[in-house]
Formats: structure tokens, sequence, C-alpha cells
């Protein structure tokens, strides 16, 4: 799968994980301290954030692979910081950055508008929640009481990290450093863009 | 003894760490989760020498989430009958609910410190070095993250200087926090934009060194499994057989 990317690429991915590591480090603090005020809930509408790495590089790079790769470069990264949540978050990212790929794949890699990236977030939160589900246990909360956690964080992902993802991808591509990467190549013939 | 831990292999460590974790979770008692933290508690205790405050400092919010989820569970548990054992302001509890709650306030402790026990063994360098010869994790990967992680403190230091410039000119600081955090996307922009120059002027210098991302067989910093990492290994699954028996026992 890497052979066809660059070295360049690669650690792009690593140095953003970089970037968004520390931020998702900042936001699972405050994300616990909501917890024990709301409960599971608090962490529900944040989900979004946790996605978004994946999903810019992928809006970059366009390789298959990138979004997979980059969400778990990000947890690992936040384990080597060194965070209390430990090496299960290389887990949760692997879970995330799939559901992000697997929205990806479905379009076959060609498409990277607003609708696919915001369906990737939506991939990451149903794969994140399945996983969720299992860990950490809400099979003893109340159906309804789960069905309105998986409302929210599928929005949380459409919106935060599709939406979201999108706009920072864009703003990143009008400062200019983008030039010589995927995305930069295909806004200047407006195809697929 | 008190090395065993910082000294088990990274890949080993990690392999247990993530089927303990994976195991628990099948577990709704509350004893499996509770006999288990005992343990990797105990664990820690004898076979590291780590800094116990910073440790309970870790430990702070997880223990406030956990609380979350107790109290959560309790009013949003789902209805599995059982005796009322107590109400409170209209909500009855039940010893079924009672039990579920704690088993999952249990299993966040339980988690939490199995994770910050790895996080306080291992260097993070070698984490990385042993899933690459461990695991075979591809070095186009492995110096990749490493590349990044060495840009840690390049970014910190990046990051201060970015709102520095940008207060100088007359960037005002938001009051609100919500405001602060939709005023992130000043700093990450240039973040960002610096981060992908940086990106590109280190793997050209990678390359340029001779570097190709090629699988090796040889390494100047081989990390080794000795019959010591299958000795911690056995350890890890009979904690984890004795709580998962134990609790199944007790409950």
């Amino acid at each position: 799968m890497l052979k066809s990317w660059k070295l360049k690429e690669v650690v792009l991915m690593s140095l953003f994980a970089v970037v968004f590591g520390i931020v998702y480090l900042l936001f699972v603090h405050v994300a616990n301290i909501w917890a024990a005020v709301i409960g599971p809930l608090a962490y529900e509408w944040m989900f979004g954030i946790w996605f978004i790495v994946s999903i810019i590089c992928m809006y970059i790079i366009r390789k298959p692979g990138a979004a997979f790769l980059s969400e778990t470069m990000a947890a690992a990264i936040e384990v080597l910081i060194g965070n209390a949540v430990g090496p299960r978050l290389i887990l949760t990212g692997v879970v995330q950055g799939l559901g992000a790929e697997a929205a990806f794949a479905l379009t076959g890699y060609k498409h990277f508008n607003i609708l696919v990236l915001m369906l990737a977030g939506i991939g990451s939160a149903v794969f994140s929640f399945v996983y969720g589900y299992f860990v950490s246990g809400y099979a003893a909360l109340d159906p309804s009481f789960v069905a309105l956690m998986f409302t929210i964080r599928v929005l949380s992902g459409a919106i935060i990290a599709g939406i979201g993802g999108k706009y920072i991808g864009d703003a990143l591509l009008a400062t200019g450093s983008l030039r010589g990467y995927a995305i930069a190549r295909t806004k200047k013939g407006d195809v697929n863009a | 003894m008190r090395n065993l831990l910082h000294n088990m292999n990274p890949s080993v460590k990690f392999i247990a760490v993530t089927i303990s974790m994976l195991t628990i979770a099948f577990f709704f008692n509350p004893w499996t989760p509770l006999l288990f933290w005992v343990s990797i508690l105990l664990l820690q205790l004898t076979m590291s020498h780590i800094n116990w405050k910073l440790w309970l400092l870790f430990m702070l919010p997880f223990s406030i989430g956990a609380f979350g989820y107790l109290w959560t569970t309790v009013v949003f548990g789902a209805d599995t009958g059982g005796t009322i054992i107590w109400s409170f302001a209209g909500i009855n509890v039940t010893d079924e609910q009672w039990a579920h709650a704690l088993s999952l306030s249990f299993r966040v402790m339980a988690f939490s410190s199995l994770s910050l026990m790895f996080a306080f063994t291992t260097d993070p360098v070698k984490f990385i070095l042993s899933l690459m010869q461990q695991l075979k994790l591809s070095p186009k990967l492995a110096y990749g993250v490493m590349v990044g992680y060495q840009f840690l403190p390049v970014m910190k230091d990046e990051f201060t200087q970015i709102q520095q410039a940008q207060r100088l000119r007359g960037a005002v600081v938001e009051k609100h926090s919500w405001q602060r955090i939709l005023s992130m996307r000043r700093v990450l922009i240039p973040m960002l934009a610096g981060a992908v120059r940086k990106a590109e002027r280190s793997a050209f210098a990678m390359e340029a060194r001779g570097f190709t991302g090629e699988p090796r067989n040889a390494y100047y910093r081989p990390i080794l499994l000795s019959r010591m990492d299958f000795l911690m290994s056995f350890v890890f699954l009979t904690i984890l057989l004795t709580s998962c028996l134990g609790g199944i026992w007790l409950s």
C-alpha cells in the first residue's frame, strides 16, 4: 500500500498527526471534565473533532490509506506524548480511521467533494460507535439513550469532521503551501474538486 | 524486580495490554474490573519505579469521568429488572442496575490504570522501534512518526511564536471559552502551513541521506525479545484469567 507513497506525504501525515494529536488531547481533557457533569453524552458532540485529521489528510493527499494511516498516526502520537488514555487510543484511532477510509473507498477515491467528506465523518462516527458500544459497555444503558448518543455522534462527525475538515483543507490550500500535493493539482483543472 | 515492567519489550507489553482490555470489555459484573484494577495496581507497585504523584494527577480526570459513568448508568441504565434496592428523587435503582453502574465505573478505572502503566513504563522511541522490528511496521511509517515526534518541541515554540506575533499586531484575545475555541483556526492554519513546509524539508533531507523506506534486516538500535517477556506475558494472562474467573465466581 505504501509503495505509491512519497516520503514527503508520509512525513506530512505525521506532522499533521502531531498538531492534531495535541488538539485531540486537549479535547479529551475538556470532554472528561464535561463527562462528570453530563455523563457519556459529553463525548458525543465533540466526537467529530477526533475524526478530523483523517478527512484533512485524505482531502490533501488523495491516496488510498491516507484516512486510516493519519488517524492511526495521530493516535500513536497521542500515546507517545504520554496520556492517561494510553495505548488503547491506537485501537480507537485504527477504528475511526477505517470508518473514514471505508467512505472514501466506497466512492473509489475519485470524489472529494463536501458530501463525500461528510460521509467519511459519518463513517468514522458509525465505526467508532460500534467499537465504543463494545468497549465502553453501552449495552448496559437504556436503548433510547444509546440512540440519542448515536445521533449526536453522527451529526458531530458529519458537521465538525466533514464540513470542518473541508474548511481547514481549503484554508490551507489558500496559503499556497500545498503545491506539490494532489489537492492543488486537481483544483487547477477543477476536476472532482 | 522494580525494572521488570520497564524492561519488557514494548510490543509484547502493547499486545498484553490490548488483549486484557478487549477481554475485560465482555464482563458486566463489578468484580472482574475491580479485581483486574487492583492486580494492575499491585503489579505496578511491585514491578516498576514511577512517579506516583504524577500518576495520581493523571488518574484524577479519569476518576471524575468514572463518577460520571456511575451516575448516568444509574439514571439512564437499561431496564434489566431485579429488585429495587433504593429510590432517590423518583428514580428506582435496582440491584442489577447498580451492579452495571459499578462495573462500568470500575472498567474506566481499570482501563486508565492499565494505560497509565504502559505510558509510565515505556520509552516512546523504543516503542516505535519495537513496532518496526517485532511487528514489522513499515520503516517509512515508523520513521515518519518519529520525525513528527521529534518536531513536538518545535511545534510548541511555533505555537507561542504565532500567538505572540498575532498579539503584537493587535489580535484580540477572546474572553469566552467558546470564542477561543472558534478562534483556534487563526493559530491552526499557520501551524499546519508550517507543518507542510517542515514535512517537505525533512523528507527531502532524509532522502538526500539515503533513506529509502525499504524494510531491512539489521538495525542500529536493536530491540530484543527475551525470556523475561514470555514470563511477563504469562503474568498478565494469569491476572486476566483470575479476574475473569474470580468475577464470575463472586457475582
